[in-house]
């Protein structure tokens, strides 16, 4: 049974990927520091040793704020399936998240956006592991 | 004729999540769209990865500045994967140097006013490189 998860997000431009990246900040720096590692895309895209072991040793979460699955698909590219796949818009809806009323560019961690959001990824994290 | 060109720029960030420089560099490409909107398009290294179609065509078109945040370099290594030369590439390190800047302290998470200074400098950077790479596009057409 693995003992973490790589959180890959798809690190896009929308606000939907700063509020995930800021979600998987929370996560691996405050909820489960321990059960988490952070999986960065342009590294593992250029193949930097670290982020090819994270994908290899651990079960993937891919984080994507749209269809296009780009986190999902760049794992696929570098050999392995993401276990999950979660989309923010979807994930956002759930949690009663008005997207479009989030800041531009930045959203700070306190935010309750992505406090909730991270607390609901960090169950996710716990669900993978006890899988 | 000039009017059938539409001069713009590409710009590549790396992007990325796992240092501090990660916020930097996203940062300051919103601040080079924000202070060049109509010369400057902002390439997803996360689209670009997985070749979407818009995205290449959008790289493809527009000559490329890249901004590279830590040592694996990989903007560039992508730029390098998709056949694109850059006509200019920053490295932040370089741009840290230059300033005279000191991140010490700051967090990933959140900049305060020091990594904004960075922030700035970036961007400062990219755009004089970018006035650059159009006024030479312009030349070499007209």
């Amino acid at each position: 049974m693995a003992d973490k998860v790589c959180l890959q997000p798809c690190l896009g431009l929308r606000k939907e990927s700063i509020l995930c990246r800021q979600a998987f900040y929370v996560v691996h720096e405050d909820l489960r520091p321990d059960q988490t590692v952070l999986g960065c895309g342009p590294a593992l895209n250029a193949d930097v040793q670290e982020d090819i072991d994270f994908i290899e040793m651990y079960p993937v979460m891919a984080m994507e704020a749209c269809d296009l699955d780009c986190a999902t698909n760049l794992v696929a590219k570098k050999g392995k399936q993401a276990a999950r796949t979660i989309r923010v818009p979807e994930l956002a809806a759930e949690l009663g998240i008005e997207v479009d009323a989030l800041p531009e560019e930045h959203i700070d961690t306190e935010h309750p956006a992505v406090q909730a959001m991270a607390k609901r990824i960090a169950e996710f994290v716990d669900q993978m592991l006890s899988a | 004729m000039v009017e059938d060109h539409d001069f713009k720029v590409g710009v590549l960030s790396c992007n990325g999540i796992g240092r501090l420089v990660s916020t930097v560099v996203r940062r300051a490409g919103y601040k080079i769209k924000e202070l060049r909107p109509d010369q400057v398009v902002l390439l997803s290294s996360g689209r670009l990865a997985v070749r979407e179609t818009e995205h290449m065509r959008l790289l493809e078109k527009y000559p490329l500045l890249v901004i590279d945040g830590c040592r694996p370099h990989c903007a560039t290594f992508m730029a390098n994967e998709l056949g694109k030369k850059p006509s200019a590439s920053i490295y932040v390190a370089d741009v840290m140097a230059e300033n005279k800047i000191n991140v010490a302290g700051e967090k990933r998470r959140g900049l305060t006013q020091k990594g904004h200074k960075l922030v700035d400098a970036v961007a400062e950077k990219a755009v004089s490189e970018i006035d650059r790479i159009i006024a030479d596009e312009m030349l070499s057409t007209i």
